[in-house]
Order: structure tokens, then C-alpha cells, then sequence
């Protein structure tokens, strides 16, 4: 109520203050929260964003980043979800890490908690093997699973991650099951891969796009071919329907001024066919994948349901 | 701790024990809400801890028992607390009023109610790590300190 | 690749290039030698600033911070007993005796050029063998890193001190903190009670700033103004005189390079755990085992030589397989990611001439750390250390904020820091040794993550952690050295009693 109330006050201050002020958005920086330290994957989406979004919001627009790190991103997005709407501050956002979290903690946020402005980037899901292993096709590693449930151990980033929801998919889809090894991050997941520690690993493909001598990449969880690793199948042309992926997108806390979010969501479906903004993400190893605006929160409500199915029929924690 | 009333339980090994053991179990009651594996290692160190406290204690009273005086904390107790008080302060202070204003009045605060009343050392001291942090973090470095809660109150 | 090498060499050589390490490393001393700011901070408040920058600048600062911190942070541990960094607790053991015997500016000394010597030694490492280093990596999976975590929580054994109770407790009470958190494999929390920011568990300069930096400090304020210290006169030689005396360490650095190389290429435990394991077998080796901790200068010298030989080997790792083999490391892989540069090996393929490049600022840093340490820390710091002590401890206070706010930007941790201090002057008073605490920090949930990834690779069964060779010699070495000394003593008693009779 107080929130509301200071939000209300705020906004008509600044109306009163600046007559149209919300034509003349933005009129001073706007702070990007990512929830991760300088220099990781989120972040580096972030900073190589923001010029492209300076650019289309126009009117010598800025954005700055902050990084608010800690808890896998939860401390900078709760912070999000609790700074005053009026578009100055925005915060990056991950899918479905930060949905599994309502679900798997109590979070200081729900899915109603933003303004969905966009997702930017889906990293989607590899299935890989070690060399050691010997299974290097889908067919050999399904059948290795199916003759000993529990045989297979999966190395992944984390549980109640985009890594560990396809691994449930997974094993519906195929009736398999598998022994999870959850390791502290994807490099660690992926190392242990390569020396043979464990047999199977899910990463997301720019991850091992560079590891592919290295390691077998069985699969890729998109409906088309990613550009990262053109040479790998995807599931559905082998006949198993997957799709999955780690997610970076920028939401804004909900209540935006109506006029505010339109000028975001303009200035996000700009960069869709900016192709210098593609070439600078293409480096840094971000997959693009626009969803802007309604479809963003649309995807947001798709994961959540996801995520429910998954905790309630095999929770983690 | 006056040397003429040795109360044996106002030791400072005693009450550290004691302390010890009573902190140790009470984390205890949340370690029996996790699963064992996650439980395993916690649950090994506090126990491990009680033990040891117990072990502690015992020895310290043993010496009690012997009339051996306890080995003194502090030559001046009041001074460790007040710098602690102060230190803590200043911690606050940096939450509530922001970073540069807090250590422009805790710096040449500290330094005169401990001892050094020099004033134009202070002042010079003052200004001297004020200007060095802000060149370096602020300037240099776009280091973001806190401004202060309560002005955004 | 060694061609490549040389092709980055010229562009290492350009001012600016060469400019940025050398700030970097004087930056680096500055940082590790005040107490309370220490290279992870540092580096991390760098990190979005480098954004701007040429990658190899940027980078060129992150490797001369990284030296120059590391060797800095023996300044205060000697002058001052308080470790500017976390891997320099190993060299209070016997720099801050020497200090009080008036030795410190050999001691500084010692510590510079071993730092240096290690700091090359890794450089080299990082130049002409990270490739087969990183296959050396992949033999160590959960199992065989647990046995190393177990491995090095035995140095613990040798630090508890005269009391083994209190020795054991402060191990305990290290180890209880590094479970707070979320565990290892379910991400359910452990004694957070609701607080987010104890979800990544608890930053090792967060404990170490309160447990090691509060208590002096509150020390330097409880003994009324004196004007005299110990520490005035550091006894400081022209260097090239006492070069002579630290030949016969020539063991102990080769040693303690080594170690530090083969830490560093691990992932995850890092420079202190470089440092104690240096010092350790040090002493082991030593004919007069009894000095250590009394002021014997190759003490100095093989923890500053083993906690410099892990930086460039770190980044081995890092480089290659993404997985830092230290916290600032970790840090460091940031600033990479950050100009697109991924690690892995189309790194060493697409970026050669900035990889290689940065392999040659780690061994410029080093070589640069001896000349601009040697006369940095004699003269300038041991200068700032006669400040009033008032005004110092007033002035530490500040840097302890600043050192611990920066690292996560939170207050959260400086009161968390406060609460630690508290701790930590108890425990100091009533003489807890306090390495035990921080081993056990470092150690204690690195082994539990690790035991319990194995437990899952082997689907609960135990016997995994003793299923290859590798994590078979890591037992042997474990109880060689567990009982090594015992055993050796008995055999040598036996002779002499026999030789007697």
C-alpha cells in the first residue's frame, strides 16, 4: 500500500514537475540491475545491450549498469521488483531460473512482480557425452540408460535449472532415468565431462560450441539448427521432442507508465533486425532469440507452468 | 575481572566454553530440519564443537580448582569496548548517513578519543584519505559507496 | 604456439601495455599491503571499469594487480600481524617474529624476491605448458579433489598451536562457517535464516578482514598513545647484501613453486591453501624444524613463494577449461569474458596475440615485483606504519569498510565482518590460533562438495573415492604425511636405543 501509494505520488510529481514528462522519456540514466557479478554471462548480455538500447530509446538516452550479485541473480531481481515503476530502473532477468526460485524458495517476487520488456537470448540445452563414454549417438545413449536405470550420470550446472528441467523431459519423453550430478556451474560440469567422470552432461550450446573435439555433441534443444554449432542435430530430427534453454531477457517492475513501457518495447523490437547488435552478441557467445513484450510474459507463464510440473512431480530440494 | 573475587565461572575460558556449547546446540535445531547428507558435515562440526567446549571448560575449571588465576582478557576493557562501540558506529553511520560523511567525522573522531589530539594532524589526516579514496574509488573507479539511507527515506 | 608466443611479444612491449602492468603491480602492493582491501576486491571493482578499455591493457592491470597483491599482502603480515590478503596468513608464522626481532626489512625482503621467483616460476608454467597442465587438470575429477582437500586439511594438524582443544575448535568453527549457504547438490538453504546474502555462503576476506584486521586494530587502540613500536626499526640492508644469505632457500623455493603450480592448475582451493602446503613441507624438510614459527626466514619464504607460483597457474585452468584455480582467478575470468574473450581452446586460436600477450604480463609483473616491491615496501609503507597509532587504527578501520563493502557492495557484509571481529578478538585473547579457522573456511565445504559429487557419481557407493589411481597415490601421500613423523621418530629411537644396548 505505502509502495503504491509513494509510486502514485512520485509519478504525479514528476508530471506536475515536467508538464508531458513521459514524451521527454528518458530524461536522465537509466540503471540496468544485473544479479550476477561483472563479467558474467548475464552481465556481459547486459553491457553489449546497452548501446543498442541507447541507441533506439533515443533522445540521448543512457544506461548504466549495476551489478547487485548474489543468490543466482535473486538479490538484484528482488531488488527490481521493489524499485519505483517509472522506467528508470530496469534489471535483467533469467528464465527459468528466476520462476524455479518462487517455486523452490520464498522469493520476494512472483511472475506479477514486472513489466516484461524483453527476452534477448536463449543459450538452448545440448545433450553431450564424454569421448570415454562411447555413446555417441542419441540412439546408443538411450539404450545404455534403458538397459540399467540410474547408470547414466548427468552432469549439469545446478538443479531446478533449463539443464535439469530438459533432463526430466528427457527421461518422460523416453522413459529413462538418470543419476544427476549437480556440480557449481557449467564449466566445472563440463571439465568433469572431459576427463571422463561423468558419462553424460547437459550445457547450453555456447558453452561447447568451442569443446567439440573434445567431447560428443548428441543434440541441440531448438526447433532449428543453431548457428553456434551448425553440424548438430536437433532433437526433432531424431525423433525426440525437446526444446529447451537458458534464458536472458530485461524486465522492468510491474506498473510501468503505459507510455514508458511502449517506448522500451519499440526500442526492443528494433534490435531484432540490427545486425551489428547481432555480430556483437555472436561474440560474446550470446544466441539471439527476441521475444519482446506480451510474447516474453507469455514464455515467463509457459516456464512457470513448466517448472511447477517438474517440482511437483520430482521436486529438488 | 578483579584479582581479589577469582569467581570461578566469570573465567573468560569458562565463559567462552559456555558460550560455545550453548551457540553449538542452538544451531543444532535447524540442523535437524535438513536431509542427512546435507546434515552430515553441520551437524559432525557442532557436535564436534559441544565436545571440544566441554573439553574446554573442564580444563579451565581444572585449573580453577588448582587456584591457578585465569589469564587476563584485556588490560583495559573499557577502551575495547568503546572502540568497538565505535567502530560499530561508524559501520551504521555509513549505512545511514552515507560513506563520505561517516568517515569525515570517524576518522578524526577515532583518532582523538584514542590518544592523538594533534588537531591540525587530524585535519590534515582527514582531508588526506578523504581525497585519496575519492580520487581512487569514486573518480578513478565509478565505485558506488552507500549514499546514505536515510536521506532516501 | 611457441611461435605464437613470440608474436604476442611485441605487442606486450608497446608503452601502453607495458604502463598498465606496471601500474598494475604498484596498484597491486598498495592493495594487498592495506589491511582490509585485498586482490579479489580490487580486481572485481575493476572488472566493468575494463569494459572501456583495450583488452590487453585491462588485462595487462589484472595480471600486475595480481602479483603485485599477492606479495603485498606480506607487508602488514609482517609489520603488523595482519595478512593483507588470504594467502598471506602462512607468512605471519614467522615474518611477524622476525619483525619483532627486528628483522622486518629482511624479512620484506624475503618476501619480494620469493614472491618474485615464485611469480616467474608460474609464468613460465602458464607459457610453456598450459596445455598439457590442463590435461593434468581433467585426472583430478570429485573423488581425487576430495582427497586433496583432505590432503591439505592435514597441514591442519601442524598449525593447532600449544592447546590442540582450542586448535580444534577454531578448525570446527571454520569449517561450520563455510557450510552456511546453499548446499553443495540440493541448493536448500543451510543457517541462512532468510537472508539472500548469505546464500553464496561466506566470503573469505569477509571473515578473514574481521577475524585478523579488528583485532589489532582494536589493539592499536586499547594501549594508551606510544610513540615507540616495534616495528621502527625494520633493520633494512641494501638488498644485493642480503641476497647472498637467501641462496640456501634455493630448496625451498624450488618447493614451494611447485606446489604452488600444481594448486594453482586445481580448481577451487587456491593461493592460502598453496601458501600452507608450502610452508609445511618446508618444515618438514627442514634440519631445524623447531625455529619455524620463531622467526626463521625461509618460513617467509616458502609461503610467499608458493602463493605467487599459483597466480599465472591459475589461470591455466581458467584459460582453457573455464574453471578458475583461484578466487581471483575467478575474478580475472570475468574481465575475459567481459571483451568477448571466452576461455577454451578456440581462445588460444582466435585471440593468440592477446592470450600470449597476457601470459607475458604475468611474467613482466613478476620480474617487475622485484624491483618496485623491494623499494616500495622498505621505504614507503614501514613509513605509513609509524603513523600515531590512533590515526592508523582510524584510518585501517575505513579501509576494512571500504575492503569489504566492495567486494559485493553490500553492507550486509561489513556487519557480518563486524560480527567476525568480535569473534576474532576472543579468540585472540585467549589465544585460539586462528590459521586452523580460515583452512577450515577454504577446506571444509570445498571437501564436502567434492565427497558428495563422487557419493552421486557413484550412486552412494564409497568405494568410488578410492577407484583410481590417482585418488589412490592421494591416499598414500595423505597417510605418509599423517604419520610420516611419528613413524620416522620411532625408527630413529629404535636405532639410537639399539646402537645403545
Amino acid at each position: 500500500m505505502f509502495k503504491y501509494m509513494q509510486k502514485t505520488a512520485l509519478a504525479a510529481a514528476m508530471v506536475m514537475a515536467a508538464g508531458a514528462a513521459w514524451a521527454e522519456f528518458p530524461d536522465k540514466p537509466i540503471t540496468i540491475i544485473v544479479g550476477f557479478d561483472a563479467g558474467g554471462g548475464t552481465d556481459v548480455m547486459a553491457r553489449t545491450a546497452a548501446p543498442f538500447i541507447e541507441k533506439y530509446l533515443g533522445a540521448g538516452a543512457s544506461l548504466v549498469v549495476k551489478n547487485v550479485p548474489g543468490a543466482s541473480g535473486q538479490i538484484g531481481v528482488t531488488e527490481v521488483a521493489n524499485s519505483v515503476a517509472d522506467g528508470y530502473t530496469i534489471g535483467t532477468y533469467n528464465l527459468p531460473g528466476m520462476m524455479a526460485r518462487t517455486l523452490d524458495r520464498e522469493a520476494g517476487y512472483t511472475a506479477d512482480s514486472f513489466s516484461y520488456l524483453a527476452n534477448v537470448v536463449n543459450d538452448p540445452n545440448v545433450i553431450v557425452t564424454s569421448k570415454a563414454s562411447g555413446l555417441d549417438t542419441m540412439e546408443k545413449l538411450i539404450a545404455a540408460a534403458k538397459a540399467e536405470p540410474g547408470a547414466i550420470t548427468v552432469g549439469m550446472s545446478s538443479l531446478g535449472g533449463d539443464d535439469h528441467f530438459l533432463l526430466t523431459k528427457l527421461g518422460k519423453v523416453t522413459e529413462t532415468e538418470y543419476t544427476i550430478v549437480p556440480f557449481k556451474g557449467s564449466a566445472p560440469a563440463r571439465t568433469a565431462l572431459m576427463g571422463g567422470h561423468v558419462a553424460m552432461g547437459i550445457l547450453n550450446i555456447s558453452e561447447v560450441a568451442d569443446f567439440q573435439d573434445q567431447i560428443n555433441v548428441l543434440g541441440v534443444a531448438t526447433a532449428k539448427r543453431s548457428e553456434f554449432a551448425p553440424d548438430v542435430p536437433t532433437f526433432e530430427e531424431q525423433g525426440i521432442a525437446l526444446e529447451s534453454g537458458s534464458m536472458r531477457g530485461f524486465v522492468a517492475p510491474a506498473g510501468l507508465p503505459p507510455e514508458v513501457e511502449a517506448k522500451f518495447i519499440e526500442a526492443f523490437d528494433k534490435l531484432a533486425s540490427d545486425k551489428d547488435f547481432a555480430a556483437a552478441m555472436a561474440a560474446t557467445s550470446n544466441p539471439v532469440e527476441l521475444k519482446v513484450g506480451a510474447d516474453f510474459k507469455a514464455l515467463n507463464a509457459e516456464t512457470l507452468d513448466l517448472a511447477k510440473t517438474v517440482w511437483e512431480t520430482s521436486p529438488w530440494n | 575481572m578483579s584479582q581479589n573475587t577469582p569467581n570461578r565461572f566469570l573465567r573468560p575460558e569458562t565463559l567462552t566454553a559456555i558460550g560455545l556449547i550453548v551457540v553449538a546446540a542452538g544451531f543444532l535445531i535447524p540442523t535437524a530440519a535438513l536431509r542427512p547428507l546435507s546434515a552430515l558435515l553441520p551437524a559432525a562440526m557442532l557436535i564436534a564443537l559441544i565436545v571440544l567446549g566441554a573439553m574446554l571448560l573442564i580444563s579451565d575449571q581444572r585449573e580453577a580448582a588448582k587456584g591457578e588465576p585465569a589469564a587476563a582478557m584485556t588490560k583495559a576493557p573499557k577502551r575495547v569496548l568503546a572502540a568497538f562501540a565505535l567502530i560499530a558506529l561508524y559501520a551504521l553511520g555509513v549505512d545511514f548517513i552515507g560513506f563520505y560523511p561517516a568517515t569525515a567525522i570517524s576518522v578524526p573522531l577515532v583518532a582523538f578519543a584514542f590518544g592523538y589530539r594533534h588537531p591540525l594532524g587530524l585535519a590534515l589526516s582527514t582531508l588526506i584519505v578523504l581525497s585519496a579514496i575519492w580520487l581512487i574509488f569514486s573518480f578513478a573507479m565509478y565505485q558506488e559507496f552507500p549514499t546514505g539511507r536515510l536521506w532516501s527515506l | 604456439m611457441y611461435l605464437d608466443l613470440l608474436h604476442a611479444l611485441p605487442h606486450v612491449l608497446s608503452l601502453t601495455n607495458f604502463l598498465a602492468v606496471t601500474i598494475g603491480v604498484v596498484a597491486g602492493i598498495v592493495v594487498g599491503a592495506l589491511p582490509g582491501l585485498s586482490a579479489t576486491m580490487a580486481i572485481s571493482v575493476l572488472v566493468p571499469f575494463t569494459f572501456g578499455l583495450e583488452p590487453l591493457v585491462a588485462l595487462g592491470l589484472m595480471a600486475g594487480i595480481y602479483n603485485g597483491a599477492m606479495y603485498g599482502g606480506a607487508i602488514p603480515a609482517v609489520l603488523l600481524r595482519i595478512p593483507g590478503t588470504p594467502a598471506a596468513v602462512a607468512t605471519t608464522f614467522d615474518g611477524y617474529p622476525m619483525a619483532q626481532k627486528g628483522e622486518g626489512g629482511f624479512a620484506l625482503q624475503v618476501a619480494v624476491v620469493s614472491s618474485s621467483i615464485g611469480g616467474i616460476a608460474s609464468a613460465f608454467a602458464l607459457m610453456l605448458l598450459a596445455p598439457p597442465l590442463s590435461k593434468l587438470t581433467l585426472l583430478f575429477g570429485p573423488a581425487e579433489v576430495f582427497w586433496i582437500a583432505v590432503f591439505a586439511m592435514c597441514s591442519i594438524i601442524f598449525m593447532l598451536g600449544g592447546n590442540v582443544v582450542k586448535g580444534l575448535i577454531s578448525a570446527c568453527f571454520g569449517v561450520f562457517v563455510s557450510v552456511v549457504g546453499s548446499d553443495p547438490i540440493f541448493g536448500n538453504d543451510r543457517y541462512t535464516f532468510g537472508y539472500l546474502e548469505l546464500l553464496d555462503g561466506i566470503n573469505i576476506v569477509i571473515l578473514l578482514v574481521g577475524l585478523y584486521a579488528l583485532p589489532p586494530v582494536l589493539d592499536l587502540l586499547e594501549s594508551p598513545l606510544k610513540t615507540d613500536t616495534a616495528n621502527e626499526n625494520l633493520g633494512t640492508e641494501p638488498i644485493w647484501r642480503t641476497l647472498p644469505r637467501m641462496m640456501r632457500f634455493w630448496k625451498t623455493w624450488l618447493r614451494g613453486s611447485l606446489i604452488g603450480i600444481w594448486i594453482g592448475i586445481l580448481p577451487g582451493a587456491g593461493g592460502s591453501m598453496a601458501a600452507f602446503m608450502s610452508y609445511n613441507e618446508a618444515r618438514r624438510a627442514s634440519k631445524t624444524p623447531e625455529s619455524w614459527g620463531h622467526g626463521e626466514p625461509e618460513g617467509v619464504a616458502a609461503a610467499e613463494v608458493a602463493n605467487n607460483a599459483d597466480t599465472a597457474s591459475a589461470l591455466i585452468p581458467a584459460l582453457t577449461l573455464g574453471i578458475p584455480g583461484t578466487s581471483v582467478a575467478a575474478v580475472m575470468l570475468g574481465g575475459l569474458l567481459i571483451h568477448g574473450l571466452q576461455p577454451g581452446p578456440m581462445l588460444f586460436r582466435e585471440n593468440p596475440d592477446i592470450v600470449f600477450g597476457f601470459m607475458w604480463q604475468f611474467l613482466f609483473g613478476a620480474i617487475l615485483l622485484l624491483f618496485l616491491g623491494g623499494s616500495l615496501a622498505t621505504n614507503s609503507f614501514a613509513k605509513l606504519l609509524k603513523l600515531p597509532r590512533p590515526l592508523l587504527g582510524s584510518v585501517i578501520i575505513v579501509l576494512m569498510v571500504i575492503g569489504v563493502y566492495s567486494i559485493h557492495g553490500r553492507m550486509f557484509d561489513v556487519y557480518l565482518m563486524l560480527g567476525f571481529g568480535a569473534v576474532g578478538y576472543v579468540m585472540d585473547k585467549l589465544k585460539f590460533p586462528l590459521p586452523p579457522v580460515v583452512l577450515g573456511l577454504i577446506l571444509g565445504a570445498f571437501a564436502e562438495e567434492n565427497l558428495r559429487l563422487s557419493l552421486r557419481i557413484g550412486r552412494g557407493d564409497w568405494g568410488i573415492l578410492f577407484a583410481n589411481h590417482t585418488s589412490q597415490v592421494l591416499v598414500a601421500l595423505t597417510i605418509a604425511v599423517v604419520f610420516g613423523p611419528s613413524l620416522k621418530r620411532r625408527y630413529w629411537d629404535n636405532r639410537k636405543s639399539g646402537a645403545q644396548g
